[in-house]
């Protein structure tokens, strides 16, 4: 074998030479990215269940960043949380949807107590019954609230001017609403059942909450357990017949095709004025508005019963924070939630994205589409999504479905009635 | 031929002793991921329905009460037959016409090569935006077509009619699927030589008849593979029922694989692993029955 000339490059000085610049850049790329900071920040991450707010949050942590350089957030959006707390590295920060899925966490003490921090005293108290409906650990709180959204009818007020309709507050006032509309040629709601969580979050929820006392009504289910079915003193059979039936008999003030419609083709129908009610929430606003800017829009909650004390908004708790027991970094995120609890953040967020603040303090949110239910949430004339409060196993916004779709809602609370009896079995 | 007939058992032993290590150096790796992703995931997710796990923090043994409540769950056993249904038919319709395309993409005719890359195209676009695309079609396109010609019944979405939406289902998970097991037709039917061909021609026997008596006995262990491919894959559909009705309308089109992954988000964890359980074991059974019943038949 030839010896290499002096100079030349054999083979193990190339990869030698190959591995040093390597480590060279990885640790130049190490000392770029704790710049920003002092070399003592502590990194957390943070995980945001609401895609629409992303962009949002980026340049809430930009600025958390400008103004101090001890804790570093970097945000995660795709994880599957779940898995996380499987693998027990779930996020520090968890800035949630707190409905269901959140509810095994907190159960099981997944989550820290939050109670004794400032935040949570500053929290409107209306609000800890919700948070305890969906989810509770004895003795602690494990999450606070941050953004509540309020969902009811929205209405295109130049429709009801055109006809001379004022917002109905009783179902009477409706239905002739209705009647009224439907001989002019207009469409009264316009519906769209192929999106299944439409009508679950919508003429479900609404029709329910309208009528009954929903915590109660969760409380007494609770209660009975695997008892629930045929001759139990509570069950969804009984109690939500009467409003089902008042669900399935606005269908028929609905667009003819409603049964193929998803919510996407709902936005922009009725941003084209092709129905003159539509029950969604807030959260359908920014997409009308892609359609047609400049639609003059109003909010009320849909009647159910003839009496207008009756009359509640459905909330729900859109973003609530939290930070698991398994984080290894809780005054870090502590630091950053007492900085994202802010009045000057917080209140700043809900009104940029049309939510109701969850602080005592915090103003109603200043769109004028939302007016129609300003008063029904400064009051506490409220409720949580029944669909919200039945366990994700259960399909019952499938069941919804099948009920618009003509299948009989005896029926359908009769198999929601067998499955909340098995879950409570599992769960017992 | 003799010593391939039947060689001694002493030299045989010699033979298997003489395995070169590099093809265990091959196996290795390859057999320590699917250890590690496959096979201890799925051990511990069996154990795990045994308990009353929610995917985290402390649990208890419960014995078989997830099963119990698997066996005694409507919804689950609709779930169930829903699925068989599918993938039998969705099997069937799958491999007629991927079969008989495959004999007109391998006939002298034009384009033949051009046709085959069209018919393949399918294949390379995601289940979920073939879904989106079709539930467009279904809940639009269909109808106003129905309209335009007053064709009643299509003039509804089938997507919403909980007795037709699985034929939507159907039509698209077989316009995805059959690019996939046409290749392989393809291949089978070429690799016929073309002797056996002329030799029928000669004793008459023409179109049809050599579909019949040539071209099918001799691609039997193609058909056997493809039919195996697709109805193990049918079994498990997902990404186009929830792009098309998401398990409606109601809850007419919910798959097995659906209520599992159902239950992993929303605390269900230890039921469903059993449920997951029970569909791993009708899927061994199933798969040990197509081998029984086509043993013999296969080439390879």
């Amino acid at each position: 074998m030839q010896h290499p000339a002096r100079g030349s490059v054999t083979r193990r000085s190339l990869l030698v030479g190959i591995g040093a610049a390597g480590v060279g850049v990885t640790l130049a790329g190490c000392s770029a990215g704790s710049r920003g900071g002092s070399s003592s920040a502590t990194t957390i991450s943070f995980y945001l269940s609401k895609p629409e707010v992303i962009p949002y949050f980026q340049k809430l942590i930009a600025k958390y960043h400008r103004e101090q350089d001890k804790v570093r957030v970097v945000m995660d959006s795709s994880s599957n949380v779940p898995a996380d707390f499987v693998r027990n590295q779930p996020p520090d920060l968890g800035c949630w949807n707190y409905n269901f899925s959140v509810a095994e966490f907190v159960n099981h003490g997944a989550l820290m107590d939050l109670g004794r921090t400032p935040q949570a005293q500053s929290i409107n108290p209306d609000l800890w019954p919700l948070m305890k409906q969906t989810a509770d650990y004895p003795g602690r709180t494990s999450a606070i609230p941050y953004s509540v959204m309020a969902a009811s009818v929205i209405y295109n007020r130049d429709i009801f001017a055109k006809h001379e309709i004022t917002v109905p507050t009783t179902w009477t006032g409706l239905t002739a609403a209705c009647e009224k509309l439907r001989s002019a040629g207009v469409t009264p709601f316009f519906n769209t059942y192929a999106d299944t969580w439409t009508i679950a979050q919508g003429p479900f929820d609404y029709s329910i909450g309208g009528m009954l006392d929903v915590p109660g009504f969760f409380a007494d289910m609770k209660d009975e357990g695997t008892k629930v079915g045929k001759g139990s003193a509570v069950s969804f059979e009984k109690d939500f017949a009467e409003p089902m039936e008042h669900m399935v008999e606005l269908d028929k003030y609905a667009n003819k095709d409603a049964a193929s419609r998803k919510y996407g083709d709902g936005n922009t129908a009725f941003a084209q004025g092709k129905g003159a009610m539509y029950m969604q929430g807030p959260w359908a606003l920014s997409q009308i508005a892609l359609t047609n800017p400049k639609m003059s829009l109003g909010t009320f909650p849909l009647p159910v019963t003839d009496d207008p004390k009756d009359l509640k908004v459905r909330v729900n708790v859109d973003l609530a924070l939290w930070i698991p027991e398994a984080s290894s970094k809780k005054e870090a995120a502590l630091d950053f939630m007492a900085w994202l609890m802010q009045p000057r953040i917080n209140d700043t967020y809900n009104d940029d994205n049309d939510g109701f603040g969850s602080r005592r303090d915090a103003p109603p949110p200043s769109n004028p589409t939302l007016a129609g239910m300003r008063k029904f949430y400064s009051s506490g004339a409220f409720y949580l999504g029944p669909s919200q409060l039945i366990p994700g196993s259960i399909p019952v916004a499938n069941y919804a479905q099948a009920m618009m779709l003509g299948s009989s809602p005896s029926s359908q609370l009769r198999t929601l009635d067998n499955d909340w009896a098995r879950y409570s079995i599992r769960v017992s | 031929m003799a010593t391939a007939t039947a060689p001694p058992t002493t030299s045989r032993r010699a033979h298997r002793r003489r395995v070169d290590p590099v093809f265990y150096a091959f196996l290795v790796p390859t057999l320590v991921l699917f250890t590690l992703a496959i096979t201890l995931p799925a051990v511990m997710g069996i154990v795990l329905s045994f308990t009353n796990s929610v995917g985290f923090g402390t649990f208890t043994f419960v014995g078989l009460t997830n099963y119990v409540a698997v066996f005694s769950d409507p919804a689950l056993l609709h779930a169930y037959l829903f699925t068989l249904f599918f993938a039998c038919i969705t099997t069937v319709v799958v491999n007629v016409i991927a079969f008989l395309l495959s004999i007109a993409l391998t006939a002298k005719i034009r384009a033949k090569v051009a046709l085959r890359s069209i018919f393949v195209l399918p294949m390379v676009i995601a289940g979920i935006v073939i879904a989106y695309v079709f539930s467009y079609l279904f809940a639009n396109s269909l109808p106003a077509l129905a309209q335009s010609v007053g064709f009643g019944p299509l003039e509804q979405s089938i997507l919403a009619n909980p007795h037709l939406a699985w034929i939507a289902i159907v039509t698209v998970a077989a316009w995805q699927a059959i690019p996939g097991a046409l290749l392989i037709y393809i291949a089978g039917v070429l690799s016929i030589p073309g002797d056996v061909y002329e030799a029928a021609s000669l004793d008459g026997a023409t179109g049809w008849r050599q579909v019949v008596s040539i071209t099918m006995p001799l691609t039997a262990g193609y058909i056997l593979i493809n039919v195996i491919i697709s109805f193990k894959g049918f079994m498990n559909v997902y990404d186009v029922i929830v792009g098309l009705t998401n398990g409606g309308p109601g809850t007419a089109t919910t798959s097995v694989a659906m209520s599992i992954f159902n239950g992993f988000g929303n605390g269900d964890y230890a039921y469903q692993m059993a449920n997951a359980t029970i569909f791993f074991l009708i899927g061994v059974v199933i798969a040990l029955l197509q081998m029984r019943l086509n043993r013999g038949k296969a080439a390879f």
